[in-house]
């Protein structure tokens, strides 16, 4: 071996052992700092992978008019065309006036945010969003959307912040369900992705009377999450032999969220 | 060498960033579709030694800081590991790197598929140090596609990139089959 690849493996191996043990407060930063640089081309990704979406849903749409009136296809087209991108343009400002009304009634403070990107290729289901210290955002704030939780903002920079999804192992939340006296601890399994979200929850008693479809409503326990926010519906209930085990279908599509809410307190 | 070379680290950093929004196969079980390893096993075959550990330990850090949250108190993966998992696969390619000296399209298919093979390698480490870190090892179907599967789908994308890097390099002056040649 030659003494350049020796020197070129020594250095190798002290920067590795060197990020291996910076504290996780210098990695925290490092992570923002990246995010921070390439939010324009994650912005420039989302809204691109927007459009995207939206031109499909208009060429469905086309396709459907075109059977209806075949001899106004050519002359209707460009209308058509407009007409598509109108539409989803109505979804978007139905989807944000739900959001507003949320916001509006919602007893938590809320930041709005959008999301730029979606991790789908890792063990970790975490999201990125466009808003950070600069918004008043800070680490370990929950994140909703109307539907119910979505995660746990766990690093921010100044613009951007990375939300850790409620469908991800290492996130537990203290839950209680509905109609029970029933609280457990509900987290993702490792198999769990944004498109097959799996939650379950641990820690119920053996003898719970849990049926399916029963709502599950965080506890506050802890102090990072709000109480009262719904986690999602019961599927079904196994009882095992130290304890009971549910699984639960999360409220919120993680899949196809766009906007969320980050919880800086109450109102 | 060293244009190629940088050549290599804005395509990987644009590969993770452009990986974020390739939705996952849900035919495999959610297994998402991975770029990245095939630009750098052609990195780590393409390049001398020191560049090709240069190389991974940047693929490694940007996996991390770019995919796994970093939480305060307790890192479970803490950023620059990655650099080790991708050594270990490189390395294995870097080995192969006379064959791809040769600068014969079916050695560079043969060591493409190699890296399409190679891939789930990635995953499945990260999967037993997470297994390790949260103490509990389990495995279902959906893991082991979601192991298996970018290896599968690296089939096809990997000998396309091989054969897009290759004249991307002789553009930019990196030719070291056919420096060895003449």
């Amino acid at each position: 071996m030659k003494s350049s690849s020796i020197l070129a493996l020594l250095a190798f191996a002290v920067l590795v052992g060197l990020f291996v043990v910076l504290p996780g407060g210098v990695k925290q930063q490092m992570q923002g700092s990246l995010l921070q640089m390439v939010l324009p081309v994650l912005e420039t990704g989302a809204s691109m992978q927007a459009q995207i979406g939206g031109m499909q849903g208009g060429l469905k749409r086309l396709d459907e008019l075109e059977r209806e009136n075949r001899r106004l296809r050519l002359e209707n087209e460009q209308l058509r065309t407009a007409n598509s991108m109108l539409r989803g343009l109505e979804d978007r400002v139905n989807r944000l006036a739900k959001a507003l009304d949320f916001r509006e009634q919602s007893p938590f403070r809320l930041i709005p945010a959008h999301i730029v990107s979606r991790d789908n290729v890792s063990w970790w289901n975490c999201c990125v969003i466009d808003r950070g210290r600069a918004n008043g955002i800070a680490t370990d704030m929950a994140v909703l959307t109307e539907s119910g939780l979505a995660g746990k903002v766990t690093t921010v920079s100044r613009n951007t912040a990375v939300v850790l999804l409620v469908s991800d192992e290492s996130l537990r939340v203290s839950v209680s369900i509905e109609g029970t006296q029933e609280q457990g601890i509900v987290s993702g399994t490792r198999a769990s992705s944004n498109y097959l979200p799996q939650l379950l929850i641990r820690f119920l008693s053996k003898t719970a009377a849990i049926k399916s479809g029963m709502k599950v409503f965080t506890t506050g326990t802890g102090g990072v999450f709000p109480s009262g926010v719904l986690v999602g519906t019961v599927r079904d209930f196994t009882p095992r032999e130290l304890e009971g085990v549910a699984t639960v279908r999360p409220s919120v599509d993680l899949a196809n969220m766009h906007d969320v809410f980050v919880v800086s307190g109450v109102k | 060498m060293i244009r190629f070379f940088c050549v290599l680290l804005l395509l990987i950093l644009g590969a993770f960033l452009f990986q974020f929004y390739l939705p996952p196969v849900l035919l495999l079980h959610g297994a998402s579709i991975l770029i990245v390893p095939s630009l750098y096993f052609y990195g780590a075959v393409a390049l001398p030694f020191p560049l090709m550990l240069a190389l991974t330990l940047y693929t490694g850090l940007v996996h991390d800081l770019l995919i796994v949250p970093q939480a305060g108190l307790r890192v479970e993966f803490p950023a620059g590991l990655s650099a080790v998992v991708y050594l270990l696969p490189g390395l294995v390619m870097h080995g192969l790197r006379p064959l791809f000296l040769r600068y014969r399209w079916t050695w560079h298919l043969f060591l493409a598929e190699l890296s399409a093979a190679l891939t789930p390698i990635l995953p499945a480490a990260h999967y037993i140090i997470l297994s390790f870190e949260r103490g509990e090892f389990f495995y279902s179907d959906a893991i082991i596609w979601r192991i298996l599967g970018p290896g599968v789908m690296s089939l096809v994308i990997a000998p396309c990139l091989f054969f897009i890097l290759t004249p991307l390099a002789q553009l930019l002056h990196f030719r070291p089959g056919l420096r060895s040649v003449s």
